[in-house]
This record gives structure tokens, C-alpha cells and sequence, in this order.
């Protein structure tokens, strides 16, 4: 029998092979298998469409068209982002970052599948390491003047004074939101169709005359399913454009 | 029994900030349409930024309904 739980209960990391080594657990969980077709995706992705002597085709075909749009989308998207000369160089970074978070969400929209975006310690994993990657970056090339970023140009010296703990709190808050955003995004998705799904579960193993209104909630869960489509795809852009848009404000101090 | 009626009543109460994310999301795609009206270069540039305006609106509007979230369960 089917115990209905929670609609949480999805992101529920459960392990299928346990193994413990005193403190340390190194269990073979859902999550772990879930990477691992993911990790098996991407290489198939950018791996297998080589011929053989590791070059692409000149006449690409299908999957060859996705992977170049998607190459030059992030291209386009770090070049005129990101004013610098030397703007190139993180673009294997926002493509590894784009690209994983792409594959990641998409997976996630399997049924029974694990969506390990929608854990927040994954997303901020990511953001809080690119944060650090950032502010690296912006104190190697700037120095002790790397503070001038909480103070915008042109303002009165009273007005410093309130405006430099906003700024830096604002400044604090970029990676807090840019995690939150995708995690939130991921986990209300996957539990509003849950939810759904839920209702048309038990108007399934209602009684009588509720049995032909199932298909109600169904029906919903088509374009609710779209949208979620949608917002995989819109959330790993704008992760990434968001992460360009960092690097702009580190290289070239506002 | 009063926490599970309290969580229940705070969840609730938590999902009025998607009002403002609503009007919010309306507006961007609003002035996506009178800029195209204006000057017709659409699918350059102006959908992009729409786009990217929609997914930043949209992380507020699921800032509130996490806390609705975390407080229901």
C-alpha cells in the first residue's frame, strides 16, 4: 500500500547502499545515482558527438546544433557582459556553471526522478564558491582598492556614511539570493506538482462519483509541467547571467 | 494541536507577498509590450531582459512562499 506522506517528501535523500566507515559515511544514495546519469549526460553531450579523431563535423547535426546555440548564447552573454579585455577567460567557468545547472534541472523533471538543485546546500555549494572565486579575483586585481566598491561615485560625505553598510549588506546578500533563487524556484515547482498530482492520487481512491473528476487535476499538471520546463531552463540562465553581471562589478569597479 | 493550527494559519498568511510579485511580473511584461510597440528589434534584446526581469521578480514571489513553506512543515 501507498502511505501518502507529505509532499516534502520527495527531496528525501535515501540510501540504497549503505556504507559507513565509522564517522565518515560514504553511502551510495538516490542522490548519487542521480549524479552519476547526469555526470553520464553531459559527457554524452559534449563527448559523443566527436568524430574520430576528436574534432566535431563541420555539417553538424541536431545534437550539434544544440551544443554550438548554447555555446554561442554563453558567449555572447559573457562578451557583452562582462567590459574587459580580457572577458574570455571566465567563460569556461559561466559555460561549466550554465550548462551543469541545465542539465541538473532538466533531469530533475523525470518522474521519480532527484532534482539536486532543489537542495539548498547544492546551490549554495555553487554560489558561495564562485562568491569566493569572485572576490579573489577582485582583490588580486585591484588591491587594497577593492573597497571602493561600496561606495558609488558621487556622493556627499553624510550621505557615505548611511550609504557603505547598505552596500555592504547588498553585497553580502548576492550570493545568499542567487542560491536562494534557484533553490527556491526548484523546490516550489517540485512540490506544487506534487501537490497536484496529490489531489488527482485521491480523487483516484475516492468513492462513487468522484472517480471521473481525476482527470481534472491531470489536465492541470500538463501546463504545470511546462512551466516547470520553462523555469529550468529560464533559472540556469540567469544564474549564469547573474554570475557574468558579478564579474563586470569585480573587474570593473563601479 | 495549537501548533498545527498556528503553522497552518502562518503558512496562509505568509503567501500575501506573491501580490506584490504579481503586479511586479505585470508590469515587466507590460513595458516588454510598449517597448515593442516603440521600436520593433524584439527578439535582440528586449525578450532577454524581459526574461531575466521575470526570473529576478519570480525569486521574490518564492523568497515568500519558502517561508510559507518552512513554516507549514
Amino acid at each position: 500500500n501507498i502511505i501518502m506522506l507529505s509532499p516534502l517528501e520527495q527531496f528525501q535523500v535515501i540510501p540504497v547502499i549503505p556504507l559507513r566507515f565509522g564517522a565518515i559515511d560514504l553511502s551510495i544514495t538516490n542522490v548519487t545515482i542521480i549524479m552519476g546519469v547526469m555526470l553520464f549526460i553531459v559527457v554524452l553531450f559534449t563527448q559523443a558527438l566527436k568524430s574520430k579523431d576528436g574534432t566535431y563535423k563541420i555539417i553538424p547535426n541536431s545534437w550539434q546544433i544544440v551544443v554550438e546555440s548554447i555555446y554561442k548564447l554563453i558567449l555572447s552573454l559573457v562578451t557583452d557582459n562582462i567590459q574587459s579585455k580580457e572577458a574570455q577567460r571566465f567563460f569556461p567557468l559561466v559555460f561549466t556553471v550554465f550548462f551543469g545547472i541545465l542539465i541538473i534541472n532538466l533531469t530533475g523533471l523525470v518522474p521519480y526522478s532527484f532534482t539536486l538543485t532543489s537542495h539548498l546546500i547544492v546551490t549554495f555549494a555553487v554560489s558561495l564558491s564562485v562568491f569566493i572565486g569572485i572576490n579573489i579575483i577582485c582583490a588580486r586585481k585591484h588591491g587594497m582598492k577593492m573597497f571602493s566598491l561600496f561606495l558609488p561615485p558621487g556622493t556627499s560625505i553624510g550621505l557615505a556614511f548611511l550609504l557603505v553598510p547598505i552596500e555592504f549588506i547588498s553585497y553580502i546578500f548576492k550570493p545568499i539570493s542567487l542560491s536562494i533563487r534557484l533553490f527556491a524556484n526548484m523546490m516550489a515547482g517540485h512540490t506544487l506538482l506534487k501537490v497536484i498530482a496529490g489531489f488527482a492520487f485521491a480523487l483516484v481512491t475516492a468513492s462513487g462519483g468522484l472517480f471521473i473528476v481525476h482527470l481534472v487535476p491531470l489536465l492541470i499538471l500538463i501546463p504545470l509541467f511546462g512551466l516547470e520546463l520553462g523555469v529550468a531552463l529560464i533559472q540556469s540562465f540567469v544564474f549564469s547571467v547573474l554570475i557574468s553581471i558579478y564579474l563586470n562589478d569585480a573587474l570593473n569597479l563601479h | 494541536i495549537m501548533l498545527a493550527a498556528a503553522q497552518k494559519l502562518g503558512a496562509g498568511l505568509s503567501t500575501f507577498g506573491l501580490a506584490g510579485a504579481g503586479v511586479g511580473i505585470g508590469f515587466i511584461f507590460g513595458s516588454l509590450i510598449l517597448g515593442t510597440a516603440r521600436n520593433p528589434s524584439l527578439k535582440d534584446d528586449m525578450f532577454r531582459y524581459a526574461i531575466l526581469g521575470f526570473a529576478l521578480t519570480e525569486a521574490i514571489a518564492l523568497f515568500a512562499l519558502m517561508i510559507a513553506f518552512l513554516i507549514l512543515f
